[in-house]
């Protein structure tokens, strides 16, 4: 075998997975619905109910920092499981742990291309936004824009590790994660309202979870209270914690699924 | 490294274990493999026999590292399955019959996807994804969807995809399962040229005696994650069935031919005899002669020599 050499056969490996996940996705038709259809009824219902309710246009940026939040957070981390779900779905789990890539080799590929949508879903509803709403998300400056994007994409890759780790574990009946999961962090993040509106228990888990930061930061860009001293710092460190937590449970998975039989069950 | 590339065995299975726990929390345990141990010299091809849940698929799993043995340890090319097993996995590949691909991706796209995971770059890859694709007689299907190629042309792409990366070992887990005979035939020709011409070592599992007969250099039969078997197709076919049978109608004294070499048994029943020989091609001919030389009139000759299938049906009950 005439493989690359040092970085660069492993930049090709990784670019295996980013490009399984590019080739498969530009002709699912679920993509237009994951990337388009969901993320841009979810900002014009969200955005049409503040106009309905007679909210402060404070108010509205609040709420659909949020919406945005959730949408590109659902899109990334969703791209992060597929590395797994594709194979699953199809059966054929064992190609790509048959031949030697390590398992950040799967997360970076997929990641980048959750990368790639995420930016997307930012863009599309950052102009819908402005041009429905007369919000921008550009507002506060390119800067702290890009560094909430940057601390979602991030935060997306723990949370895909964390269901791609289920996926290993449980099989077909984890499936749900990958779309249900999601939700139970953007409910404890408060992406409609202030995590100090939640009951005490809940509040204190909202402060192990990233997202909390990074939307506070943002929003504290658009003039919101900040309760974190520094919550982008914060927000990163806990999502690098979350992505460190994720890398391992996913190695373990991968170990457990080859001792269990797992990966064979998922295949062919 | 060197020294362990120019191992004269291509894989080292010892005392291999395996048992697989399902329920809640393990109970119900089913065991695979139990004890196994064989080697296979390098640029054999080696056959794995055995009926349905005889073990086969696990065995093959472990070494091509999808699945960690319980006990024992084997080793591929030089390499611990376990402790290596990415290195192993750099030097292997495997195909099985039934496999799948993610439906949308072209015949193409999954070679390409395959050689990428293995470090393969650019002009080298784009050589050998034509090479492939010529020598698997998909270049005509290149760009079609995995989902619209025929049982066929899915089962080559799955073969050529297992070459990608050139390997020094291929597994082929029923490689022809569910085939028509012609394509069936074409795959096992197409093996049997690539082995000659890589040198490469092949583990084989199949249902098909004919299949392993034509094939292998070298069989196991497995029931119940044991080994009841080894060994070349003929010696086997002897030694579990006790040899062939040649079969006459003879008008005279035969018993005398129990006393012949290589004469294993004979029986009669009235004028026609069978004898049990060694080698009925060697022993043919010896045993006319001595029946000519008693006087015996002979006639409706035939020989039946053991099949596999014979030896799988005998030791799968």
């Amino acid at each position: 075998m005439t493989a690359a050499s040092g970085l660069a056969s492993e930049l090709v490996k990784t670019s295996g997975f980013f490009l399984k996940s590019w080739r498969i996705t530009r002709r699912n038709p679920l993509t237009i619905f994951e990337v388009v259809f969901w993320p841009v009824v979810s900002v014009l219902s969200v955005g049409l109910m503040t106009a309905f309710l007679g909210v402060t246009p404070e108010t509205t940026v609040f709420v659909l920092i949020g919406t945005l939040a959730f949408s590109v957070l659902q899109v990334c981390q969703l791209d992060v499981a597929y590395v797994v779900l594709f194979d699953m779905w199809s059966k054929s789990v064992r190609h790509q742990f048959l031949a030697p890539v390590r398992p950040w080799h799967m997360a970076l590929g997929a990641w980048l291309m959750g990368t790639l949508r995420g930016v997307a879903v930012f863009a599309l509803l950052a102009g819908i936004s402005r041009w429905a709403f007369g919000v921008s998300f550009l507002g506060a400056g390119w800067g702290p824009a890009a560094a909430f994007v940057a601390g979602l994409l991030l935060a997306s890759a723990g949370i895909g590790l964390i269901v791609a780790t289920l996926l290993l574990l449980f099989g077909v009946h984890a499936e749900v994660t990958a779309w249900s999961g999601v939700s139970l962090v953007l409910l404890l993040c408060g992406i409609y309202y202030p995590v100090s509106m939640l009951p005490a228990p809940l509040s204190t888990l909202a402060t192990v979870i990233p997202l909390t930061y990074f939307l506070e930061a943002f929003r504290a860009d658009y003039g919101f209270p900040s309760f974190s001293r520094s919550p982008w710092l914060t927000g990163y460190a806990v999502a690098i914690a979350y992505l460190v937590g994720g890398y391992v449970m996913f190695s373990w998975a991968i170990a457990r699924a080859r001792r269990t039989g797992m990966l064979l069950r998922l295949s062919d | 490294m060197a020294t362990q590339a120019r191992a004269p065995v291509a894989v080292e299975v010892h005392d291999l274990e395996k048992t697989f726990r399902a329920g809640w929390p393990g109970r119900q345990r089913t065991v695979a493999l139990r004890g196994v141990s064989f080697d296979v010299p390098r640029g054999a091809i080696f056959g794995l026999l055995g009926p349905n849940g005889a073990g086969k698929t696990t065995l093959l799993s472990i070494l091509a590292t999808l699945l960690l043995p319980d006990g024992g340890h084997a080793r591929v090319l030089g390499h611990d399955v376990v402790r290596e097993a990415r290195r192993v996995r750099e030097l292997i590949n495997m195909a099985a019959g039934n496999t799948s691909f993610p439906s949308s991706l072209s015949c193409r796209e999954v070679l390409d996807i395959a050689a990428r995971t293995y470090g393969i770059g650019g002009r080298e890859r784009r050589r050998r994804l034509a090479q492939l694709l010529e020598q698997f007689e998909l270049a005509g299907y290149g760009d079609t969807a995995y989902n619209e190629l025929s049982t066929g042309l899915k089962q080559r792409l799955a073969l050529a995809k297992a070459f990608v990366n050139d390997p020094e070992l291929l597994i082929l887990d029923e490689p022809t399962v569910g085939l028509d005979p012609d394509i069936s035939s074409r795959i096992r020709e197409q093996l049997a040229a690539l082995r000659r011409a890589r040198r490469m070592t092949i583990l084989l599992s199949t249902h098909y005696m004919r299949e392993a007969e034509q094939l292998c250099d070298d069989i196991v039969f497995l029931r119940g994650g044991v080994i009841l078997a080894r060994g070349e197709a003929g010696t086997l076919k002897r030694q579990i069935l006790g040899g062939d049978r040649i079969a006459m109608t003879v008008e005279g004294e035969w018993a005398g031919l129990r006393g012949l070499p290589g004469v294993l048994g004979c029986h009669g029943d009235g004028s026609r005899v069978e004898c049990t020989v060694d080698d009925a091609r060697k022993r043919l001919p010896e045993l006319l002669r001595y029946l000519v030389e008693q006087g015996a009139a002979v006639s409706e000759v035939s020989v039946a020599e053991p099949n596999l299938e014979s030896v799988f049906i005998e030791l799968a009950r």
